[in-house]
């Protein structure tokens, strides 16, 4: 009796066995996978570093190669948060860097903007003014006519992807700025939530000038007529009603400004009423 | 009910990033971000050393697992790789960075969270140390020793390997 318990018990071990090898194996493989991936992508960078040389990615070597790439990398990714040299001040530029600058591209996402002002040698960062900024980059356009041009050809539909949405056979979009551009197009444009290097020129200038964004940049969803006339706090960060009333239910902070979106809204019941209404009859 | 309404909109979402993340393949030319095959609530991202720190040279590949409720809530990001920074646990790779706790918002994506991660490892907190050691000796002052007990661990896991 206890033979024949245990026999069964005896053939299904090695069944798992084999199955654990053969997990362990797939794990295996996905690595090596991941391990071929890196190594392909580290010998691009590094070709596209040292000018096409074609020599496997030996690690002495690597001076050469990437530098080249790093420094302005490493700039951006200081002003992303808003790192200095003192630890004090870096710890309040942190929490203060994303509200001020989201503020500028009003709710657009902070990095890209900071980032965006260091590519143009600080002179941006000096204007805390909405409109001198805007005029500082109308300049721009005119100065670098050739800058902004990649993005527009390239397939990132930077500068006004509403007008793209209504007139989809349009080879190319219209700058904001573009004096051939016809004035039937609404005046809006895409609200950068990424991050977006080069090409955030042109939403930037848009999203400054004008400010209303054509996607939640919390779901990605393109925003409805409601959706673009509910400004739920006074950073000007601008989001879809579904993801507004999520985040209530949440935490409830801004995602612009990280403040309690009650505190600012206290005199303005109809947006809770709007945002109620709307959790009523799912999209 | 809900609660599959919201996996499916933070899986929408993830699609929406995963698409920007192959639109903008060389914006970023020091992050490279990987959807698992099978789980888009899996990723794997591949980042390197920024420059003129102990890590300069090293690819560190950090693993991201998305709660359903992302991007309400933030992303559990670890270290694959051990690493020797203050404020990453050398034994697990968890990362103490106050965007991926209290001060996490929707509108961070996992790019950004990537860039995030570069600028802590170029600027460590040695005040909130996960790994004590390191902490202790940046706040003594011996930035010496940690440079190098850094770029030693980095040449023992982070350097890729030669000839592939």
């Amino acid at each position: 009796m206890a033979n024949s318990a245990s026999l069964p018990a005896l053939s299904s071990s090695p069944n798992d066995l084999r199955k654990k090898k053969r997990a362990n194996r797939s794990a295996k493989l996905k690595q090596c996978k991941l391990d071929a991936r890196r190594d392909q992508w580290l010998s691009q960078v590094k070709n596209k570093g040292s000018n096409g040389e074609s020599s496997p990615p030996i690690p002495s070597t690597r001076p050469t190669g990437p530098r080249k790439l790093d420094p302005p990398r490493d700039n951006a990714t200081e002003s992303l948060l808003g790192l200095q040299d003192s630890e004090t001040e870096r710890r309040i530029a942190r929490k203060d860097d994303r509200p001020c600058s989201s503020s500028i591209s009003s709710g657009c996402f902070s990095c890209s903007a900071t980032e965006d002002e260091e590519e143009e040698d600080g002179d941006s960062t000096a204007l805390d003014d909405w409109e001198a900024v805007a005029d500082a980059l109308i300049a721009d356009h005119h100065h670098h006519p050739e800058e902004p041009k990649p993005s527009i050809t390239a397939p990132v539909p930077t500068p006004a992807p509403p007008s793209v949405a209504l007139k989809p056979p349009e080879p190319r979009a219209w700058r904001p700025d573009d004096a051939f551009r016809p004035s039937s197009l609404p005046n809006l444009s895409k609200q950068r939530s990424f991050d977006v290097g080069r090409g955030f020129r042109n939403g930037g200038h848009a999203v400054v000038s004008v400010s209303v964004p054509s996607s939640c940049p919390i779901c990605y969803e393109d925003l409805d007529v409601t959706d673009t006339s509910f400004l739920p706090c006074s950073c000007g960060f601008r989001l879809c009603l579904f993801c507004h009333k999520r985040i209530l239910e949440a935490d409830g902070r801004c995602p612009g400004c990280r403040k309690p979106y009650g505190m600012i809204l206290d005199g303005s019941p109809p947006v809770f009423l709007l945002s109620r209404s709307c959790s009523m009859n799912i999209r | 009910m809900t609660v599959l309404f919201y996996q499916q909109a933070s899986r929408a979402r993830l699609f929406k990033e995963y698409k920007e993340v192959q639109r903008e393949k060389s914006a970023d030319p020091d992050i490279q971000l990987v959807c698992d095959d099978s789980n888009i609530f899996k990723w794997t991202a591949l980042i390197k050393g920024p420059s003129e720190t102990p890590y300069e040279g090293g690819v560190f590949q950090l693993a991201f697992v998305i709660p359903e409720q992302y991007p309400l809530l933030p992303p559990q990001v670890r270290f694959l790789m051990k690493i020797f920074h203050p404020n990453v646990h050398f034994k697990t790779g968890e990362i103490c960075l106050d965007i991926l706790k209290n001060a996490w918002s929707p509108a961070w994506t996992l790019q950004s969270v990537c860039r995030a991660i570069i600028a802590l490892m170029a600027h460590p907190e040695p005040d909130s140390p996960l790994n004590c050691d390191s902490g202790n000796l940046l706040r003594s002052g011996d930035t010496r020793g940690y440079r190098s007990m850094a770029r030693m661990y980095m040449r023992l896991t982070a350097i890729p390997k030669k000839g592939s």
